[in-house]
């Protein structure tokens, strides 16, 4: 059963992320801060690492492109850089230590560099004309707070999903 | 790198290929989704409905609370306003009367003030927050169309630009987008003063009226409507108050700034305005239907 909840989360997560993107931004006095939900990178780059990084490199494709599709309407930009993600993730796994709070930090990492990424493109492409000590304090370290607050509250949760379809697909095997 | 084979280089060099005339593709500037899109579209737009019902209800919730602990404040308040409202209201009741007369008088049966309205619920807002766009729960089957006016029960908050059989995409006011301009006025003292909403400015939040008329004079806190001379938006629907006034860049017309009088954080019910009078898109054949960021002469057409 196991086996299917990890997609239902990925496609959870995926549907979660617009609704939580309806609270930004939050204003205070003069001080605008946005916060990007990333749930879903986070949870594809945990299952990179504690899986298999195949299928996240395959889920972060499928769900790079629905993105794409459904609220940037620019093809190709998520649907690279998602993968991408998934595979420095994976990679990752030969020179770092696998727990969990060392991942938590490598995947809020590599969303900030997929922020810092986004923001040169929409930069290039005339989207924005945000300078970038504005995009720094108000749209990188929000979103980085905000989603290492997340990984901090659910990351064991994502941890013990995968370690239950682990356990299980060995059940099966023998 | 020892690792690539050959055929490996030559597919990343053609998937980087692929991938840069997809992007390119995908960047003109698109007047309709493509068959597959639309699938996705309708497809992610009916799930993303499902999620979106409970969570609105939620933060329904949350805002109700918060309304709550300001009752005694607000109440005070509006104590004041009430009985400067009886009054309005009659005198409005007597315009409105009278303007009804007078239109039969001179055999005016529409007017640029007209407009259906079509409640739509926001299913999404784009999650990465660099183009301000949210997606609607109402698409071409419901009779939405493109350039149609957005708002909620307090002002304008954007323009649709995408539409799909069920759902739609709203561009909001606060945009970088060069091409999108509402035609507006102020309701001055003096009369109706016209401008251009253009752009916003990003460290005050407030939206920038462009193009006014230096001969003319307009004051703080008068409140901006849009104009309908656009050619899409109906006339009278509330931008904004002026906060600001200055000469532009040239110093040849004047602009002030404008705060919005809708809340653009957590929208969840819209309502969009179909004008019944005929609409002109402000493009005629594929002359102008090409980047007007040069063009000042063409920009009353773009709304």
């Amino acid at each position: 059963m196991v086996r299917f909840l990890i997609p239902f989360v990925a496609v959870l997560l995926f549907l979660l992320e617009p609704e939580f993107a309806k609270f930004s931004p939050i204003h205070f006095e003069n001080y605008t801060a946005y916060l990007v939900p990333r749930f879903l990178i986070l949870y594809l780059i945990f299952i990179s690492i504690y899986y298999n990084r195949k299928r996240a490199v395959i889920y972060g494709l499928i769900f790079g492109l629905l993105y794409d599709v459904f609220y940037i309407d620019i093809i190709g930009l998520y649907a690279v850089l998602y993968p991408a993600v998934c595979f420095l993730a994976g990679w990752s796994v030969k020179f770092i230590h696998q727990h969990l709070l060392i991942t938590t930090v490598l995947a809020v990492l590599l969303v900030a560099v997929m922020e810092v990424i986004l923001y040169e493109f929409f930069l290039l492409i005339n989207f924005t004309a945000m300078p970038f000590d504005a995009f720094f304090n108000g749209r990188l370290l929000p979103t980085i707070g905000a989603n290492l607050l997340f990984l901090l509250i659910l990351g064991w949760a994502f941890k013990y999903l995968i370690d239950a379809r682990l356990l299980e697909r060995e059940r099966s095997m023998t | 790198m020892p690792h690539f084979s050959n055929k490996k280089l030559i597919l990343l060099l053609v998937s980087v290929i692929f991938l840069v005339a997809l992007i390119s593709f995908s960047l003109r500037d698109r007047q309709n989704a493509t068959l597959p899109e639309e699938i996705i579209k309708d497809t992610v737009g009916f799930a993303q409905g499902l999620v979106a019902k409970p969570t609105n209800y939620i933060t329904s919730i949350f805002s109700n609370i918060e309304s709550l602990l300001n009752t005694y404040e607000e109440n005070k308040r509006l104590k004041m306003r009430l009985e400067d409202f009886a009054v309005l209201q009659a005198k409005v009741h007597d315009l409105e009367t009278e303007n009804a007369s007078l239109q039969e008088l001179v055999d005016k049966e529409e007017s640029l003030r007209d407009y259906e309205r079509l409640h739509a619920t926001v299913i999404a807002r784009n999650p990465d927050q660099w183009e301000e766009k949210i997606i609607l729960n109402k698409g071409s089957a419901h009779g939405v169309e493109r350039n149609m006016a957005v708002m909620t029960a307090r002002g304008l908050i954007g323009k649709i630009i995408l539409v799909t059989p069920f759902t739609s995409e709203v561009e909001l006011l606060y945009t970088n987008n060069s091409n999108y301009r509402v035609s507006a006025l102020v309701q001055g003292e003096k009369g109706d003063v016209y401008g251009l909403i253009e752009g916003f400015e990003a460290e005050r939040n407030e939206l920038i009226l462009k193009r006014i008329d230096s001969s003319l004079t307009i004051q703080v806190g008068e409140k901006v409507v849009s104009s309908g001379l656009g050619g899409i938006f109906p006339k009278g629907i509330l931008i904004g108050e002026v906060t600001e006034i200055t000469t532009d860049d040239f110093g040849l017309t004047k602009m002030a700034y404008v705060k919005p009088a809708a809340d653009f954080s957590l929208l969840d019910e819209v309502i969009i305005a179909k004008r019944t009078i005929t609409s002109i898109d402000g493009q005629d054949g594929s002359g102008t239907n090409t980047d007007l960021s040069n063009e000042k002469t063409e920009a009353e057409g773009d709304e």
